[in-house]
Parts: structure tokens; C-alpha cells; sequence
């Protein structure tokens, strides 16, 4: 686990393209001019007949890709989150959610991981916009298996999916045996003090969090995976809750993201947990990535403390600290 | 199938008298419905391969209607094929439970390909359906996608527009029904959307224009559309009146939507049966 090696997924994700198209005939792609930014030109020149390129125009992008889609086709479109979810959002709505269409909307720079484009590139409104859709499926991977093992699921899964990735390099997180099922959670690591429940890249931060709140304090922190923001896993939810402690992280606005929709289960279920969700709360002029994470306090340091602090408040935990 | 202009003028008129009983009982879109009934008869009732029977049949044509609120007179051709009957219709329409919604929903009524209503969706998605009729190897079919005018300045009507050329979709026809009219007022006073005729051939496409509420005009443009296996999307500029056939509600933007008192019913209704037995008699 976490290994050294970095890997970006949309290169894993575009890339993965060809296969999947090898795999399965009815596959095609629909781009709006983004074929090289999302990585999948390898399937353009493999299959130029099933492949589309709408020009600039995310509206006519998505739309086409509905009447694709009518025709019996799985079509995937492209672009960055912010142009998928806000300028087609209509048209994601409309013509593919209230139809339940079987597009696939791959959406490469979630949150700000887009950075130094600044915030007209950042998809931080994206989960909030796609999970309000009714019949829309939201997806995040956190590493290269994951996201390949997402990609096959898309295959046979009835409706449409909105699938979110960010653009900053990502460790490895799991191996080869990892099993994968689209809403079921994954739990990285175990633990009983406190959770981290997180998505995509803030899932490795909770992993190097947990590491040193373990080490620094002696408290285990257990780590889950929500890859599934729509339709959430809700008893891996009631299930971290029995360690009282519960920190969100999602790169994505704080409202509406995975945080607020971990809360409202939590509310629903009657569990009282202490509780925070880490996330975007303001815009900011452009910066690199991980200096935004920093910023906005989901890298691994601002996890780490926001766990502490609530461990700390709760006076029913025993502190051992100075190890 | 209906093929006689005679016959055809008749099918138009059952139309209409059939929106109009609709209007009587409650408030519809009925200055585009009568606008572009013309149009819808011919094309539901002569021009299109559709079978009720077998709604998914490959070989069907595909018909998407892009001006979403023109729902009424489209189920009501639907009702004359065959699909269900006028009366469900005029039962049914926006009532809770009921088949068939203000604006075209296939979640209630299967013979929808598409639901649709907000403007600028149906044009994009017919473009798509043509794509894929086309990677499939089918090359019978076409895809018929019906517009409004006023729909004519969303920019995904343009973005659609270039794509449909671009990969050479000569199995859709758009018909644009060019009344001048839209919720607010005339167009020429909005917006205006110029020379729209040049504006499509300017794009790459084969322009047909007509008068869209004479229906041998109708007929015959439709007969020289190209195969679809052709390589160019074809547009039929349909010039029509909105509120046609009911003197009072012609060309008035307050009868965009709107309910019709019985009195109001009963003279459209006169006017519109005289009108066809001067031009064709009493049967």
C-alpha cells in the first residue's frame, strides 16, 4: 500500500479506453476538443468510427451522446468536471438523467486540482450539481486499480454515471486483488478511535493522516473509501460511526459534497459523532494543487489535525500523548 | 397512411378540432400546436415509418420534437395512427396520473422517443440518434426533429447545426416551424433571427422552405427529400401563422398558450368545418 510510484488517473482512465472498446463493441467516445487532455486519443485512433469530437460545444457533446445512447450505444463523453457539470448541466440533467440514458461522463480535473488554471478549470460544485440529478450515479476513484476495476463496473451498470478525478498524481493505494463494487465502500485500514471517510485524492492523505496520528498519539483511525459519493454506502457510514469520531474530506465545495451527504446520514440514523467536513469554502486565485489543499486544510497535515481536535474535545477518550 | 391532399386536409382539420375541444377544458400551447398541425399531420400521418405495433422496431423512423410544448398536437396525431385515442387524450392531458404531459415525457407515454421542453435539447439529441442509426449500418431510417422558430436562438440549435454537417447526417431532417411568434411577442421584435434560410446553407445544409400550412406544399416537400443514405442534413424552413385556421387567435401573442371559452370553441370550430367545405364540399 501506497506505494512510491505516482500515477495520474486520467492517463490510466483515457488510456484504459482502448480496452474497454476492445471489450465491449457498443463503447464509444464523444469529445468537446479534450481528447488529449483526458488521455483518450489511443482510442480515437484505434476506433475512429466510435469516436466523436463535437469541437468546443460541452452542451451539443452531451446531448449527441444522449441520442447515442437511445441507439443502444455506452457512450462516454469527456471534458474537465467544471464543463461537464455546469456548462452541459442541463443537458446532463435532462437529456441524459430524465431519459437514464447509459452515458458515461468522464470528468478529469475534479476540485481544484486543476490549480494553477485557476478556479475557472476547478470542478468544485460537480458532486453537488451531478447527485442532485435523480438516476445519476457519482463516482470517484482513488488510484489507478481502483479506477480501472470502476471502468469495467461502468460496462454492465444500468443508468448513467458521472465519474470525477482529479489531476494531481495519486500514490497506489491497493493491489491487484482488490475487490471492487460500485456503492459498497472500500475500508483501506481499520481502526476504532476515530474515521476518516474520504474520495479520490484526499483518501491518500487520510491514509498518511492515520499513519501519524497512530504513531504521534496511539489512536487507530480507520480510513474509508466512499468511490461512491451517489448512491452512498450508508452502513459503512453507521459503521465508522461507532468510533464517535468522524472527519469528511472531499476535494470539492463543502456544501454539497460528500461531507454533507455523510451528515445527513448520520442525522437520519440518529448517530451522535463528533464531526467536521473539510472541503472549499471560497474562491481563491490560482495556485498548485497541493498548496491549495494545504489552504483549504484536506491534505494529510489538516487531516490529521481536525481528527486530533476532535479526539481531543471529547473527554470520554484517554489520552496518551508524547509517544 | 393518409395520401390524398383531400384526405390529408380532413386528417388536419380532425386535428385541430381536437386541440381546440382540448383548449376548451383547459389551457395549452395552442398558437404553436395549430401553427405547425399542418406539418405534424402530414408528417405522422403520410411521411413517417412508424408502427404502433412495434415501437421499437430498428427500421422505424425517429421523431423527436424539439419545441417540447407542441406535445398536444403531436399525441393527437399519435391518437390518429393508431397509438391510443383522441378521447384518452383529451382525458388525460396534464392531469395527475395522466399519459400525456404539457411538454412531450415518455416516462408516461411510450410512443415519446424523447422527452423534451426545454429548448435547444431535442435538435443536439435527433443529431445523435442520426449518428447512431448511422454506425449501426441502418440507412433506412431517418430522424425527423421538430422546432420552433423562437427556439432558434439557443446556441445549442448552432452547435448541433455544424456537428449534423460535419458528419454528413443526411438521414435527419429538421423542420423549422416559422411562425415569427414567440411567448413575449414577435421574434423581429426580440431577437431577430434574420435570414434563416441563409443561415443553414451558410452551415452546409440542404434548405427546403415552404408554406408549412398548405398541406400539398407540404406533401411535396416531403416527397423530394433525399435517401437516407444521403450525406446532407436536410432543413425544411416551414413558413406558418401562429394560432392558424381561428381567425381571432391568428398572429396574437396572447394565444401562445391559453383556454378557450365555449363560445370562443364553438365559433373556432365553425370557422375552421366552413373553411373546408368551401374548399372541398360537404362529404
Amino acid at each position: 500500500m501506497c506505494g512510491e510510484k505516482q500515477y495520474y488517473l486520467r492517463n490510466v482512465i483515457g488510456e484504459y479506453m482502448t480496452q474497454l472498446g476492445e471489450k465491449q463493441k457498443k463503447i464509444v467516445i464523444v469529445n468537446a476538443d479534450l481528447a488529449g487532455t483526458c488521455r483518450n486519443r489511443d482510442f480515437v485512433e484505434r476506433f475512429p468510427e466510435r469516436a466523436f469530437n463535437v469541437g468546443i460545444a460541452e452542451q451539443n457533446m452531451v446531448s449527441f451522446a444522449a441520442g447515442l445512447a437511445h441507439e443502444g450505444f455506452i457512450p462516454f463523453v469527456f471534458s474537465m468536471a467544471p464543463f461537464i457539470s455546469m456548462r452541459a448541466c442541463e443537458q446532463c440533467r435532462t437529456d441524459v438523467a430524465y431519459a437514464n440514458m447509459n452515458v458515461r461522463m468522464i470528468a478529469p480535473y475534479a476540485g481544484c486540482s486543476g490549480g494553477i488554471s485557476g478556479a475557472t478549470h476547478w470542478g468544485i460544485e460537480d458532486c453537488a450539481i451531478m447527485s442532485s440529478m435523480p438516476n445519476m450515479t457519482v463516482l470517484e476513484p482513488c488510484d489507478p486499480i481502483q479506477a480501472i476495476k470502476m471502468m469495467e463496473k461502468t460496462l454492465d451498470y444500468d443508468g448513467p454515471i458521472y465519474l470525477r478525478s482529479g489531476v494531481e498524481p495519486v500514490n497506489a493505494i491497493y493491489d491487484e486483488t482488490y475487490h471492487y463494487e460500485i456503492g459498497k465502500a472500500s475500508i483501506v485500514s481499520d481502526g476504532n478511535d476515530g474515521a476518516f471517510i474520504c474520495s479520490g485524492i484526499t483518501v491518500q492523505y487520510a491514509v498518511q493522516a492515520a499513519i501519524q496520528i497512530a504513531r504521534r498519539y496511539g489512536k487507530t483511525i480507520r480510513v474509508v473509501d466512499m468511490h461512491t459519493i451517489k448512491p452512498i454506502d450508508r452502513q459503512a457510514i453507521i459503521d465508522a460511526a461507532r468510533t464517535a469520531h468522524i472527519v469528511v474530506a472531499q476535494d470539492h465545495s463543502k456544501i454539497g459534497g460528500l461531507g454533507q451527504q455523510v451528515a445527513e446520514v448520520l442525522v437520519s440514523e440518529s448517530l451522535q459523532v463528533k464531526f467536521a467536513n473539510l472541503g472549499i469554502d471560497k474562491f481563491v486565485a490560482m495556485a498548485h494543487a497541493p498548496y491549495l489543499y494545504h489552504l483549504f486544510g484536506y491534505d494529510a497535515e489538516g487531516l490529521e489535525k481536525e481528527m486530533v481536535k476532535l479526539l481531543q474535545a471529547d473527554t470520554t477518550v484517554h489520552w496518551d500523548v508524547g509517544r | 397512411m393518409v395520401s390524398t391532399i383531400k384526405e390529408l386536409e380532413k386528417a388536419a382539420l380532425e386535428i385541430r378540432k381536437n386541440l381546440l375541444k382540448l383548449c376548451s377544458i383547459q389551457s395549452i400551447h395552442i398558437g404553436g400546436d395549430l401553427s405547425v398541425a399542418d406539418v405534424m399531420t402530414v408528417l405522422w400521418q403520410y411521411q413517417m415509418k412508424y408502427d404502433p405495433s412495434d415501437i421499437h422496431a430498428e427500421e422505424r423512423d425517429r421523431f423527436v420534437l424539439s419545441k417540447g410544448h407542441a406535445s398536444a398536437v403531436t399525441s393527437f396525431n399519435q391518437a390518429m395512427i393508431g397509438c391510443f385515442d383522441a378521447d384518452d387524450v383529451i382525458k388525460e392531458y396534464a392531469t395527475d396520473g395522466g399519459r400525456f404531459s404539457m411538454h412531450s415525457c415518455n416516462l408516461v407515454n411510450p410512443y415519446v422517443e424523447v422527452s423534451t421542453g426545454s429548448l435547444g435539447h431535442g435538435f443536439p439529441i435527433a443529431c445523435g440518434i442520426a449518428a447512431g442509426l448511422k454506425l449501426k449500418g441502418n440507412f433506412q431510417s431517418r430522424v425527423y426533429v421538430v422546432m420552433g422558430d423562437g427556439e432558434q436562438s439557443e446556441g445549442s440549435i448552432w452547435e448541433a447545426a455544424m456537428n449534423a454537417v460535419h458528419y454528413k447526417l443526411g438521414n435527419l431532417i429538421a423542420i423549422v416551424d416559422l411562425n415569427g411568434l414567440e411567448a413575449d411577442g414577435p421574434i423581429s421584435e426580440l431577437t431577430g433571427l434574420g435570414d434563416i434560410a441563409q443561415k443553414y446553407r451558410a452551415f452546409g445544409w440542404s434548405v427546403q422552405e415552404c408554406d408549412g400550412n398548405n398541406i400539398a406544399e407540404l406533401k411535396a416537400q416531403f416527397d423530394r427529400l433525399p435517401a437516407p443514405t444521403s450525406e446532407t442534413p436536410t432543413v425544411l424552413i416551414c413558413h406558418t401563422v401562429k394560432g392558424k385556421g381561428v381567425s381571432f387567435m391568428e398572429n396574437q401573442t396572447k394565444w401562445h398558450a391559453g383556454k378557450l371559452t365555449q363560445e370562443q370553441y364553438e365559433s373556432a370550430v365553425s370557422e375552421l368545418t366552413r373553411e373546408f367545405q368551401n374548399k372541398w364540399g360537404i362529404d
